[in-house]
């Protein structure tokens, strides 16, 4: 089988290269959760258990809840007026929403990439690196200069930007500037990514070096990506989840999602016969 | 509303049942001519038409993976497309072996010829219960195949041991021996053929 052939799952990093304990608990665990804007109810009961070291795929037809699932596991659907959550996500089994966390740290820890990339126009490329940290404190020239050049090596970007860091970050193309919000992302050393569509503005060039970023980003963090894209996250993902009318109708393994589903709704969707 | 991807799958389908209907007349003419008697002419004819048919299923497969890349039905589908199409183009060459086999050994009106025929009624059989389980998705049937898989293996071994230690006629062994060892390989083709239908319907894979 393919997959068996490609493991480490879709990576080049080898288990070797990067240990990982998949076995292990779940890094982001999710129970129960149901999500609110006002009086319309946006998930239900949504139970998933998301692996470490793993990249989780979450795909569904649009309206479906995957965006505001990932906003409600680092507590930014809460920004929404109206909005609210019950239940529990658990992150290495603490609850972000128990009332003594602040959201903040919950944010420092879980990062977010959204669609569209936003680059802060009016900094500079390393500027907009090491923002997060400039905000929480950080001030030492050396140290910011010094993950502003690792955290761009980290994403692909180094070799294209190191001769003119001072330049704008709007400057940069599409692709550019989404491995630099993903760089800004990555500099606060959150442990969990979440990714909103981040490919959906890029071409197909700029996707295929976002998506080999994805794969190596999980030797170092646990990454949960929502994809309009079903070849994409057969390409990226460890694991799929698929949602429907705000809930979780199959979680499986990425193979057995696109080879052999267990739900007949997941099996309509993915193979474009629904409606 | 038919999905861009439908035209294509209806295309395979009605290669493999085009296959389907041409390997099994092969293999019924080979073993006609083995029985009684001639060249087997047409048996020629239709192993090459079913190695032009199964380069097109290989090529039709390929096309719609790289267009559509299909996912879950569709792509078990393809995947036990190219195993269906590679069994009739099997069933073709060796139909067109048996009929080597007179080329080879001639006349064998005076051989005992009634345990290859048995042999082949029943491998006849399984490429029927093939073709029909494939064209009616038939799981229960296709699980029906592997059992009589069994009876023309024992009918091959057989031979075999009967050989061995016999001073029977040499050409007529052989030639029973060469037979049945294509049938033997037919009647595989005809489970992988009925096991690729049941992947396509329920997704486990053989001896899972």
């Amino acid at each position: 089988m393919l997959s068996e052939q490609l493991e480490p799952a879709h990576g080049i990093y080898s288990q070797k290269e990067a240990p990982r304990n998949v076995s292990a608990r779940p890094k982001v665990e999710i129970r129960q959760l149901n999500a609110f804007y006002g009086k319309k109810q946006a998930l239900y009961d949504i139970d998933l258990a998301i692996k470490p070291n793993q990249v989780t795929a979450i795909i569904g037809p649009s309206g479906c809840g995957k965006s505001t699932l990932i906003r409600c596991i680092n507590r930014m659907h809460e920004l929404v007026p109206d909005a609210k959550v019950s239940g529990h996500v658990f992150l290495d089994g603490e609850d972000v929403y128990s009332e003594s966390r602040d959201p903040t740290e919950v944010r420092q820890r879980i990062g977010m990439v959204f669609q569209k990339p936003n680059p802060f126009p009016n900094m500079s490329i390393s500027d907009n690196v090491v923002a997060g940290l400039k905000l929480s404190g950080e001030r030492n020239k050396d140290r910011l200069g010094e993950v502003a050049k690792n955290t761009l090596q980290r994403v692909n970007l180094w070799d294209e930007v190191k001769d003119d860091l001072k330049r704008s970050g709007a400057s940069l193309s599409g692709g550019q500037q989404q491995r630099l919000c993903i760089a800004r992302a990555l500099a606060i050393e959150p442990e969990v990514v979440l990714m909103d569509e981040p490919c959906s503005a890029l071409d197909p060039t700029a996707t295929a070096k976002i998506e080999q970023l994805i794969s190596e980003l999980k030797a170092l963090f646990t990454v949960v990506i929502v994809t309009h894209n079903m070849q994409q996250a057969s390409r990226v993902a460890d694991y799929t989840a698929f949602m429907y009318l705000g809930k979780l109708i199959e979680y499986n393994e990425t193979a057995t999602i696109f080879e052999n589903p267990k739900e007949q709704l997941t099996e309509r969707y993915i193979t474009g016969k629904f409606g | 509303m038919p999905r861009l991807m439908d035209m294509g799958l209806d295309k395979l389908n009605s290669l493999l049942l085009e296959m389907a209907t041409i390997s099994e007349n092969a293999v019924d003419a080979s073993i006609e001519t083995y029985s009684k008697g001639g060249k087997g002419e047409q048996v020629r004819d239709w192993s090459r038409r079913l190695q032009t048919l199964h380069r097109q299923v290989g090529d039709l497969s390929m096309e719609m993976i790289a267009r559509y890349q299909p996912v879950a039905s569709d792509l078990r589908f393809l995947k036990a497309c190219l195993e269906i199409s590679y069994g009739f183009y099997r069933f073709g060459r060796y139909a067109l072996d048996i009929v080597e086999v007179m080329d080879i050994f001639g006349d064998l009106a005076k051989c005992d010829r009634k345990s290859v025929v048995e042999t082949a009624r029943n491998t006849q059989e399984m490429i029927r219960m093939s073709v029909d389980a494939l064209a009616r998705r038939d799981v229960a049937l296709a699980r029906r195949i592997r059992k009589m898989d069994d009876l023309v293996d024992e009918s091959y071994r057989q031979h075999l041991r009967t050989v061995i230690g016999q001073k029977k006629d040499v050409r007529c062994a052989l030639s029973a021996g060469l037979i049945l060892r294509y049938l033997e390989r037919i009647s595989d083709h005809a489970t992988y053929i009925g096991e690729s239908v049941d992947y396509i319907v329920t997704g486990v894979e053989p001896n899972q």
